[in-house]
């Protein structure tokens, strides 16, 4: 009986070092990180809509009404503004590939186009899906015109509005280009 | 000299990947690049230096009827340490590591290391084994995974080896891949030992 004491005694003095070692590197830690990651957005955010300077997100209960009941792959919109006027809309879209939940960000600017795009997280198959996450696939999506919905086709792409396939994973395609579809019908519908 | 031979017991000798073969599930999950095996391996050394170290500080202290908690709570609370430190402080770093922090947190190489080795040796033993082990790792998941990014991507390190026309075998890179060059390298190394002995 004494040495279960003495045992758990010795074990709980060192969880509770653990626990304060810890608890203190989270004090020291926690706020610099909600920084990084807020920068981390912000970049995320300017490298689909670099012609805006600041962001200011989308509060507008009608709005948040409609995307909850018919857009729910959206999770983010943002307002990009460049020296005091609205040029574009980000949008933080969750669609599914092959691996689970892609989180691709949508830029469009309120020229008609597509002003950019950019897988934040991801688990596709590292070396398919994973492809996705590559510029020169990215930049397909770059310019293109709003007016139809994006269409993803295996071969060379002949139409205005269609993005070639990463080759072995026409899933993630898929996926990806749902996400940039469901932003650009909701921009139509509401926000246009 | 002592320090030296621990080290090199560690990175050829008693390679974790090829000798020992102890932590088998990051070997094979996350070799699909060059740089993901590097990453992963210079993680996993980092903690492991770490963590025998303080476990033969405190091996006088710990009873060893609750030595295995006593460590794990050790290992889980460094690697948990380090994780917010790259978070907060090298966020470049975390990006490309951060992955693989959490998944250090259960490979057994880390336990096993604190078990056979830091619990029954000095401190500075401890940390010659930890960097020898931590070395070796990585050695071994560079070799397998410049391999398979050869293979499966006709690159290492992201640089192009096998030009445009080359055609990758994206088995390689699928875990398949892993268990295929995983197998035929250790064969190899067997055959190759097998001889010298």
């Amino acid at each position: 009986m004494r040495e279960i004491i003495k045992l758990a005694g010795i074990l709980f003095a060192i969880t509770a070092i653990a626990g304060v070692l810890l608890g203190l590197t989270n004090m020291a830690t926690a706020d610099k990180i909600e920084q990084q990651l807020i920068q981390e957005n912000i970049n995320a955010r300017k490298a689909v809509l670099p012609q805006a300077t600041e962001f200011k997100k989308v509060e507008d209960e009608e709005l948040d009404s409609i995307v909850q009941k018919d857009f729910q792959m959206i999770e983010e919109i943002y307002e990009g503004i460049n020296e005091g006027e609205l040029i574009g809309y980000t949008f933080k879209t969750t669609p599914s590939g092959y691996g689970g939940q892609i989180v691709v960000n949508v830029g469009i600017s309120l020229d008609g186009t597509v002003s950019g795009i950019n897988i934040v997280s991801h688990t596709e198959t590292p070396g398919l899906g994973a492809k996705a996450t590559e510029e020169s696939y990215q930049d397909q999506y770059k310019e293109k015109s709003i007016d139809s919905p994006l269409e993803v086709v295996k071969s060379t792409p002949s139409g205005e509005n269609e993005i070639q396939a990463i080759a072995g994973a026409t899933v993630t395609s898929n996926g990806v280009t749902d996400g940039v579809n469901i932003a650009i019908d909701l921009f139509n519908q509401y926000l246009k | 000299m002592k320090f030296g031979k621990i080290m090199m017991n560690g990175i050829f000798k008693e390679n974790p990947t090829f000798r020992l073969l102890i932590g088998m599930c990051p070997t094979l999950a996350v070799t699909t690049a060059a740089i993901n095996g590097l990453g992963m391996g210079l993680s996993t050394a980092a903690v492991l230096i770490g963590s025998n170290a303080v476990i033969a500080l405190l091996k006088d202290v710990i009873p060893s009827k609750i030595r295995i908690p006593a460590f794990v709570v050790v290992i889980a609370s460094f690697v948990t340490i380090l994780g917010m430190l790259l978070k907060a402080y090298v966020p470049a770093l975390d990006k490309s590591l951060g992955l693989f922090i959490p998944l250090i947190v259960v490979n057994c190489i880390i336990l096993a290391r604190a078990e056979s080795f830091a619990s029954k040796n000095g401190v500075i033993s401890s940390i010659a084994d930890g960097l020898g082990m931590g070395l070796g790792f990585t050695l071994a998941l560079t070799i397998l995974a410049s391999i398979r990014e050869l293979l499966g991507a006709g690159s290492i390190f992201a640089i192009s080896i096998m030009g445009s026309a080359y055609e990758p075998a994206i088995i390689m890179i699928l875990p398949p891949g892993a268990f295929l060059t995983l197998g035929l390298l250790l064969g190899l190394i067997n055959k190759l030992t097998e001889k010298t002995q």
